[in-house]
């Protein structure tokens, strides 16, 4: 399916050097095969939800509703008005492209971690990216720390994959997240509603409800997916450090004891289940991944949870 | 602080230990003042740490607790170390303690079996007690005493070093060498603390061979006490206290045997005596031994014994003595060899006649004019007639006032009339079973010796018989004609040619059938080599240097050796017990030295004998091992 991506030379014969890293031809092949198992979910269960809400020139029946002065006549139901004398206006589903915004935090925080966040949330974005592209969806890739920086414009189709690399490749995880102020700036920038994935490992000082409100509050779907790397949740610490936030710079000395460790990691966890009962109060969809899942693995588990198109 | 809690240092001194206290001291302090350094790690949300660190807030008492307790350790530590330099030692360790020479009798009779296992076991296991009852400051040295006295251990007041020392006393067969073991002992002893000898025996000891009045003056001067440990019950003992063999000089093929009995009892013995001849049993004889009695026995014209003899005595009624060390004696026989004699003489009778009394000798007779004869042989015998150059093998040269001029190993000088043999080396194996004091030889040449030549006899004026080797080749030579003297007329004569023979074909006329425990023994081998190797009855090995033919060492054991030579051929011999006194086992009743009668020996102080500074290295030891455990456990960080 993808023997074009393997055709896809460089100008001089030799394969692109981007190859070699992230996107390399290992990479590819697993996301041949991640498109043709998704291609199976969304044809099984998911199409049929796939439907804009939007009512208008389609051909699919939605509703009736009151006939109103100028309205279209070809639209009245005539069936209905001999039966019960009503004057009815049929309404149909207006089908249209499905865009998705696929929103990846490269704030200085997910470059921590082994592998660095940011590396994997390039990987699952452009996993997302293909499985939509394949599936004719209007995809978009956005990053951003405390504002929008990048933007890869809607395209559509799966040979436009290239692009999504090209835009992703180049990410370095710099800045502080601020979440409320980025997601508000995309929310202002796409008037074209859709389902925004943000991918993030969600650590803003300021909090991370009135980022993910922005994106509920300007008719977008949000879907989180909270990145977490196993060894921030269960840090290998001991004794006396002095502890640095990577982002603000902000200290703390203290003394690491196994009882500050296991303090520790129960905070993580309940910021975690913080985030997601938020989301699920919300009606958010929410996932979270843990960094030493493999992107693949990861990405056919949210997918199957089927929370990521409505 | 009195008694044992008293100490005092003795390593660095006490303002020393201070000194490294303070400054180590106050090195650990300043340290745990100064701000710690603390790790900087990066955390990507520390906001999360916030809530962490307002209840570690609430431990912060428990932390400085924490820390005043690690200083406190590592003071402790130093306070560890610094006291170990110091060496601590209670005053009751430190105070003067005894210097023990423990001279343990491993002589033959301390192999009796009237204590059971034996006399020697049980004056180990007093040892041993003795070792136990050692005081903190108590040295001793651990010797062996036989022929000499080896030191088994160091001076040590370590018991443990001192135990194993003992593992390495081993029964000999000789006589106790008490001179020996005074020598060392006082030598040990020497400017030492609370001197003491301890002699561990039966006191059977051999005290001939000094003057007692010496050493008991060197004792009383440097005031070295003088302890006996008394081992042994009784002494129902019959030995063999001489035993010896020879072959008939002019028949060889027949031995004649001397064995003598020695019963140092109070009783009559009954005994039953056999010989042996290699192997087999030639004689047996029963015996009574009256009280104090030695008996010699001889045994003449044994035939058809080839090698070796062996003498045993056993009791009639069938028991055991309690010394069975002297109950064997051991012999052998010089091995006959035939030897090829070429005579080289216009004629001597005198000189035919003699040869012909050995069998064993294959004479080829030639004269002057047809020399050299066909063949090859062991020995020349030139008559009246000297080659110019030395034949090919050991030669006697006879007449030597008869050679050409320029003839013969020796330079001829002149002549004189009516020589006597004034001057004999009766220790010369040639001149073995020989009376030649008053033999009359009309003249003999006047001769010239050379550097290593012999004159074994001699009159004032010049040698008779000399002895010496040419270009490696042996000779003898006698300056005069046996023609011309009464020398054929007496038995001197054919036993000088005899021997003679017998030296060059090394059939040794000086063989000794057995050799005597505690004496030096000097074994013939092969004049070439330069060492030998000695295996003993129990197999055990030793390397031994040959010297001028012989193989010297002192030897141990009673028992048939073997000498093995480099070049894999063997030789045996016999040894036997050597002192008679040794088969007089029953113990003495009392031990000195002169005037001065050995007791029993003092005791030791009962004390803590243990050095502290290893206690105080292995407590610093278990506080670092307890923290290093602790911090890696996560408990103390």
């Amino acid at each position: 399916m993808l023997d074009f991506l393997k055709r896809k030379k460089t100008p001089g014969g030799k394969r692109r050097k981007s190859d070699e890293d992230l996107f390399d031809e290992e990479f590819q092949r697993r996301l041949e095969v991640l498109a043709i198992v998704s291609r199976k979910i969304y044809r099984g269960r998911m199409r049929a939800e796939r439907r804009s809400k939007k009512t208008g020139a389609g051909i699919e029946f939605a509703d009736h509703r009151e006939y109103a002065p100028g309205d279209d006549f070809r639209y009245l139901d005539w069936n209905v008005y001999q039966r019960t004398g009503r004057l009815l206006v049929r309404l149909f589903e207006e089908e249209e492209d499905l865009s998705v915004y696929i929103l990846v935090d490269q704030s200085r925080s997910m470059g921590m971690g082994d592998p660095p966040k940011l590396d994997y949330a390039k990987r699952v974005a452009a996993a997302l990216a293909y499985v939509g592209l394949a599936n004719l969806d209007r995809i978009s890739v956005l990053s951003f720390d405390e504002r929008m920086e990048a933007r890869l414009a809607p395209t559509r189709g799966k040979n436009r994959i290239f692009k999504v690399f090209d835009f992703l490749r180049p990410l370095q995880a710099d800045g502080e997240t601020r979440l409320e102020d980025s997601l508000k700036t995309f929310a202002a920038q796409n008037k074209r509603r859709g389902i925004a994935i943000l991918i993030s490992d969600l650590y803003d000082p300021a909090g991370f409800e009135d980022g993910i409100n922005q994106l509920r509050y300007a008719k977008f779907e949000p879907f989180v997916l909270h990145l977490l790397d196993p060894a921030e949740a269960n840090p290998p610490l001991h004794g006396d450090v002095r502890l640095v936030d990577h982002e603000t710079g902000e200290f703390r000395e203290v003394t690491i004891t196994p009882r500050v460790l296991k303090k520790y990691r129960e905070a993580h966890e309940a910021y975690r289940k913080e985030i997601a009962n938020f989301c699920g109060t919300k009606q958010v969809a929410y996932h979270a991944l843990s960094t030493d899942t493999p992107f693949d693995e990861a990405v056919l588990e949210v997918l199957r949870a089927g929370g990521l198109v409505r | 602080m009195n008694g044992v809690f008293a100490f005092t240092f003795t390593g660095l001194t006490t303002s020393g230990v201070l000194t490294v206290l303070g400054v180590a001291g106050g090195a650990v302090v300043v340290l745990y003042l100064l701000k710690l350094r603390r790790r900087r790690v990066e955390v990507p949300f520390v906001k999360l740490w916030h809530q962490v660190l307002a209840e570690k807030q609430t431990t912060r008492l428990f932390s400085q607790l924490k820390r005043l307790l690690s200083l406190l350790i590592a003071l402790l530590v130093v306070l560890g170390l610094a006291t170990a330099l110091g060496d601590p030692r209670s005053e009751g360790a430190l105070s003067e303690g005894r210097t023990l020479v423990v001279l343990i009798d491993a002589s033959a009779s301390m192999q009796a079996t009237d204590v059971e296992p034996s006399r020697l076991a049980k004056g180990i296991e007093r040892v041993d007690a003795l070792i136990e009852g050692l005081g903190p400051a108590d040295r001793m040295l651990i010797a062996q005493l036989d022929a000499t006295a080896t030191p088994v251990s160091p001076l040590s007041g370590e018991p443990r070093v001192l135990k194993d020392a003992l593992e390495n006393i081993e029964p000999t067969e000789v006589a106790a060498n008490l001179r020996a073991g005074l020598h060392l002992a006082l030598d040990v002893l020497r400017d030492q603390p609370q001197p003491e000898v301890v002699v561990v025996s039966d006191g059977n000891l051999d005290a001939t061979r000094f003057d007692p009045r010496v050493f008991e003056t060197r004792l009383s001067e440097r005031d070295v006490r003088l302890s006996w440990i008394e081992v042994g019950e009784r002494g129902r003992n019959v030995g063999i206290s001489a035993f010896s063999v020879r072959r008939y000089p002019l028949d060889k093929s027949q031995s004649e045997v001397l064995v003598e009995l020695n019963n140092p009892t109070d009783e009559v013995q009954a005994i039953e005596m056999t010989l042996l001849g290699d192997g087999e049993a030639v004689d047996v004889q029963r015996l009574n031994l009256d009280p104090g009695e030695r008996l010699r026995r001889f045994f003449r014209n044994i035939s058809g014994v080839d090698e070796a003899l062996e003498a045993r005595i056993t009791m009639v009624d069938g028991s055991h003595d309690d010394l069975q060390a002297d109950d064997r004696a051991y012999a052998r026989l010089p091995e006959r060899r035939r030897a090829r004699v070429c005579v080289v003489s216009a004629g001597n009778l005198y000189l035919q006649a003699a040869l012909l009394l050995d069998e064993y000798l294959d004479v080829t007779e030639v004269t002057p004019e047809n020399y050299p004869a066909e063949g090859e042989f062991d020995v020349y015998i030139f008559d009246a007639w000297a080659p110019l150059s030395p034949p090919d093998g050991a030669s006697l040269y006879l007449a030597a006032n008869r050679w050409e001029e320029g003839r013969g190993p020796l330079e001829i000088t002149g002549e004189f009339e009516t020589p006597y043999f004034d001057h004999l080396n009766r220790r010369n194996p040639l001149l073995r079973w020989t009376a030649l004091r008053d033999v009359n030889v009309a003249r003999a040449a006047e001769v010239r010796l050379q550097p290593g030549d012999r004159a074994i006899a001699r009159d004032d004026r010049g040698p008779l018989i000399v002895q010496g080797a040419r270009d490696g080749k042996r000779f003898v030579a006698f300056t005069f004609d046996v023609r011309e003297s009464d020398l054929p007329l007496r038995v001197a004569w054919p036993m000088l040619l005899l021997n003679t023979i017998d030296t060059f074909v090394q059939e040794d006329v000086g063989f000794v059938s057995s050799f005597q425990t505690g004496d030096t023994w000097h074994v013939p081998v092969p004049a070439h080599l330069e060492s030998v190797t000695i295996v003993d009855p129990h197999d055990a090995e030793r390397r031994v240097p040959v010297v001028e033919g012989r193989a010297v060492f002192a030897g141990l054991r009673t028992g048939f050796h073997t000498v093995r030579m480099d070049d894999g051929t063997e030789e045996r011999f016999a040894a036997n017990l050597g002192a008679g006194e040794e088969s007089h086992i029953a113990p003495a009743e009392e031990l000195s030295v002169g005037a001065m009668a050995a007791s029993a020996p003092t005791a030791g102080e009962i004390g803590a004998r243990r050095e502290i500074w290893l206690y105080l290295v292995l407590f610093v030891l278990g506080i670092l091992s307890v923290e290093w455990w602790t911090y890696h456990r996560r408990m103390t960080v």
